[in-house]
């Protein structure tokens, strides 16, 4: 079977060639024959790869150690759900793994608009081809998940016990879809380019690809912080880590892309922002998979065997001059006729808010690739940790906040100030009571207490212009239909899922701020060395060591398990049990925390060592508002699928806009 | 020949048959594109655009209704909305009268 998937892989790659390559021909010539052919060959690149991703599967799930990855990242000891998780583990196999996520978006993509859009799905297909060419290629001549081992081992080395989390399974999948997803826009983009089909009909058709790579994009950040919360124990969620950053950079772009594409709809300008936009994010996806396979920055998450970096700034270097002459040469198309109708309007906040976002992403990007630089500028490699970030990207964010709050209360086009002035009355008044309310409360010794204090204000302010945003909107269909208050709502929402959905999604940008906000400003931490019943006091608890329990899970694996109570106001309120884990053949052991998760604060507790006579040192973290970021995450997800929901209006009105071209111009010309 | 082999001959016969079939249909003088109406893409555009205009008349009434535009600015900004809009429906009958026009004067020339 590794014989099979390792053949599948080279037809995969000899067939994306031959469909670019026939692609091209087929337009160049005009020939529909040879446009037949290459429409073959989406879906058969997708069968080989997924041929080969099920060998790779099967070389885990029956311990085939002939294999060298497999033997890197798997071993006998290993459940079925880790050995399937194992496939992305290393650099090869996550390789295979995008690349099938990437063919199979690429035929999903393909079956929806190979009939509706002719003019532009064999350059959009070429697109596609070309980068899964790119990844094949790797897979093929330079990292081969099939590379045999001549002596096979008995047994392989397992994956990292740091991996072996159930969030291993959920977090890179997710992140991937994200990261690829993206590769659907910008090749219908770039597909635009080309055949100078440059209205807005490829914003159109790849709009809920973009929302739904977003979205994964989103869920994948978040699904890595939570990761890291529970499993690298030092008490946080986000370390500006260079790997970290790389998945931000293109959520970042893309969320300004989001807002600034509803400009290009409604007022068909700003198409040359727009396109630069979603190119950007694919690039940053490309760089994402640079920084992680470069092994030119170290971070936590970068694979053993990160060798792939030229590789990967080669195709960076041609993604960028390729997109960049593109962009130059269609500019007079590019150009808009119209202009904003007053700077105070809907369209000047979404411009502000992508220059906001953009700054994030710049400082980001600046921080990132700081230690590159530096090395190559004084042949020293300074590194730039949070502090940097933290300066320059709070104070960004706060401003974007803000704007959250007031871009929904401006009109299109031209917002009138005394209305504005009103609108924004009673969520200001609502914020400043809230902050003078607040201010009895909270410290505001240092920096970070201030900045949290305008956080939560800002919090309260932007709440508060949603909640009025769906209170007036709610009272104006009341008095327009007649219906019900929350009849009113449901419709309101139903009939505009884009607008109030995207709403929803701001509540949940919220409270991450807040629990961010929360979490930074106002967490403690406290260790200590304690005996059996011995006690430690932080804040209102009172944790007390009991004892240490000691287990051998499997043959390859131990645990060291110390059993604390956790005490408030004298009242016992949780056993918590923090572990370390012993894996045969890795040096180190692994922590595994216990949380107390609650809306208010988290007990966040580590063994960070004990001792022979069952002494053991406890490291004690009381993080306020933490899972108020998750139930944000969770919110965003709710509010996402309500903007996706398929809009029978709007299909209806594609349909009888094809109706008229028809009848006017038989056959249409899509 | 092994099993393994049989099926790698197989997969690669299917692949040529998927591929190759449509090279062998006596397509090749078969044009993909017709030559594009720049009259048809700009109908085209021009549909989208009037929809935009209507539905942005909508979203004014509706920021008027709730408060976010003063009648002075509302009537401003929905008489330049409704010129618009005027202006892509004259376009719009202009093209379709082209369109009849040529359309009949080459069922004269038959």
């Amino acid at each position: 079977m590794n014989d099979f998937g390792e053949f599948a892989l080279l037809v995969a790659l000899a067939t994306a060639l031959y469909g670019c390559v026939s692609y091209v021909m087929a337009v160049r010539g005009n020939r529909v024959d040879l446009y037949l052919s290459a429409d073959k060959t989406p879906l058969i690149v997708w069968a080989c790869v997924a041929i080969a991703s099920a060998a790779l599967w099967r070389a885990f799930l029956t311990d085939d150690f002939s294999l060298q990855y497999v033997w890197a990242y798997s071993n006998r000891e290993m459940g079925t759900f880790y050995k399937i998780a194992s496939f992305w583990g290393g650099q090869k196999g996550s390789l295979l793994f995008w690349t099938l996520l990437l063919t199979t978006y690429m035929s999903v993509a393909y079956l929806q608009n190979r009939k509706k859009n002719v003019a532009l799905m064999p350059a959009a297909m070429t697109v596609m081809l070309v980068i899964v060419v790119f990844f094949l290629f790797l897979l093929n001549f330079s990292t081969n998940p099939f590379e045999r081992i001549p002596l096979p081992p008995e047994d392989g080395r397992g994956l990292n016990p740091l991996l072996q989390n159930y969030w291993m399974v959920i977090h890179p999948p997710t992140l991937y879809l994200g990261y690829v997803g993206f590769t659907v826009p910008f090749a219908f983009a770039i597909a635009a380019l080309i055949t100078k089909n440059l209205d807005d009909g490829w914003i159109r058709l790849t709009r809920k690809w973009t929302l739904m790579a977003w979205f994964f994009l989103c869920m994948g950040n978040l699904f890595g912080a939570a990761w890291a919360y529970v499993e690298l124990g030092w008490g946080g969620y986000w370390a500006w880590d260079p790997v970290e950053n790389a998945a931000f950079m293109p959520l970042l772009v893309a969320t300004a892309y989001l807002h600034s594409v509803m400009i290009q709809e409604k007022k068909d300008m700003m198409k040359v922002w727009n396109m630069s936009l979603i190119l950007l994010t694919f690039v940053m996806t490309i760089f994402g998979t640079f920084i992680t396979r470069s092994g030119l920055i170290q971070s936590v998450h970068t694979f053993d065997e990160a060798t792939l970096g030229y590789y990967f700034l080669g195709f960076l270097g041609v993604v960028i001059a390729i997109c960049t002459g593109l962009i130059l040469k269609r500019l007079p198309l590019l150009k808009s006729k119209n202009e904003l109708d007053s700077f105070l309007s809907r369209e000047s906040s979404f411009l502000f808010n992508n220059l906001l976002l953009l700054g994030i992403g710049f400082a980001t990007f600046w921080g990132t690739i700081f230690p590159i630089i530096s090395e190559a500028v004084r042949g020293v490699k300074i590194t730039v940790g949070p502090p940097f970030y933290n300066q320059v990207n709070v104070p960004i964010g706060l401003a974007l906040l803000a704007l959250i709050g007031i871009g929904p209360l401006i009109a299109w086009r031209r917002a009138t100030l005394s209305n504005l002035k009103k609108n924004f009355l009673k969520p200001l008044a609502a914020a400043l009571l809230f902050g003078a309310a607040l201010f009895a409360f909270v410290p505001l010794g240092g920096r970070a207490d201030i900045l949290a204090y305008v956080a939560f204000v800002l919090c309260v302010f932007v709440m508060g212009c949603i909640v009025s945003e769906f209170y007036k909107g709610a009272a104006a269909r009341m008095d327009l239909h007649e219906e019900s208050g929350l009849g009113a709502l449901g419709a309101l929402t139903w009939r505009n899922k884009r607008r109030y959905g995207g709403y929803v999604v701001h509540v949940g940008v919220v409270l991450i701020f807040a629990g961010i906000a929360g979490s930074q400003a106002y967490g403690t931490h406290d260790q200590k060395h304690l005996k059996k019943g011995e006690s430690l006091q932080i804040r209102d608890y009172t944790v007390t060591y009991e004892r240490l329990l000691a287990m051998e899970e499997t043959s390859v694996k131990s645990r060291v398990i110390a059993q604390v109570g956790v005490y408030k106001n004298g009242r016992r309120i949780w056993t918590g049990q923090p572990e370390k884990e012993f894996y045969k053949g890795q040096n180190q052991p692994v922590s595994e925390v216990d949380v107390l998760s609650s809306w208010r604060e988290d007990v966040y507790l580590i063994l960070a060592d004990f001792t022979e006579d069952e002494a053991a040192t406890l490291k004690v973290y009381i993080n306020p508002m933490v899972s108020w970021i998750w139930t944000g995450g969770w919110i965003i997800a709710f509010g996402t699928v309500v903007c996706m929901w398929p809009d029978r209006l709007e299909e209806r009105r594609r349909v009888m806009r094809q109706k008229k071209q028809e009848a006017a111009f038989s056959p249409a010309q899509e | 020949m092994n099993f393994i082999h049989f099926m790698e001959l197989l997969l690669v016969a299917a692949i040529l048959v998927g591929v190759g079939l449509p090279l062998f249909r006596g397509l090749s003088k078969t044009r993909l594109f017709k030559p594009v109406n720049p009259r048809s893409e700009e109908y085209k555009h021009l549909l989208v655009r009037k929809e935009e205009v209507l539905l942005s008349i909508k979203e004014l009434e509706f920021d008027f209704k709730t408060d976010k535009v003063s009648e002075e600015d509302y009537h401003g900004v929905r008489h330049k909305l409704e010129l618009e809009a005027a202006a892509i429906l004259d376009r719009l009958d202009q093209l379709e009268q082209e369109k009849k026009n040529g359309s009949a004067r080459a069922a004269k020339a038959i």
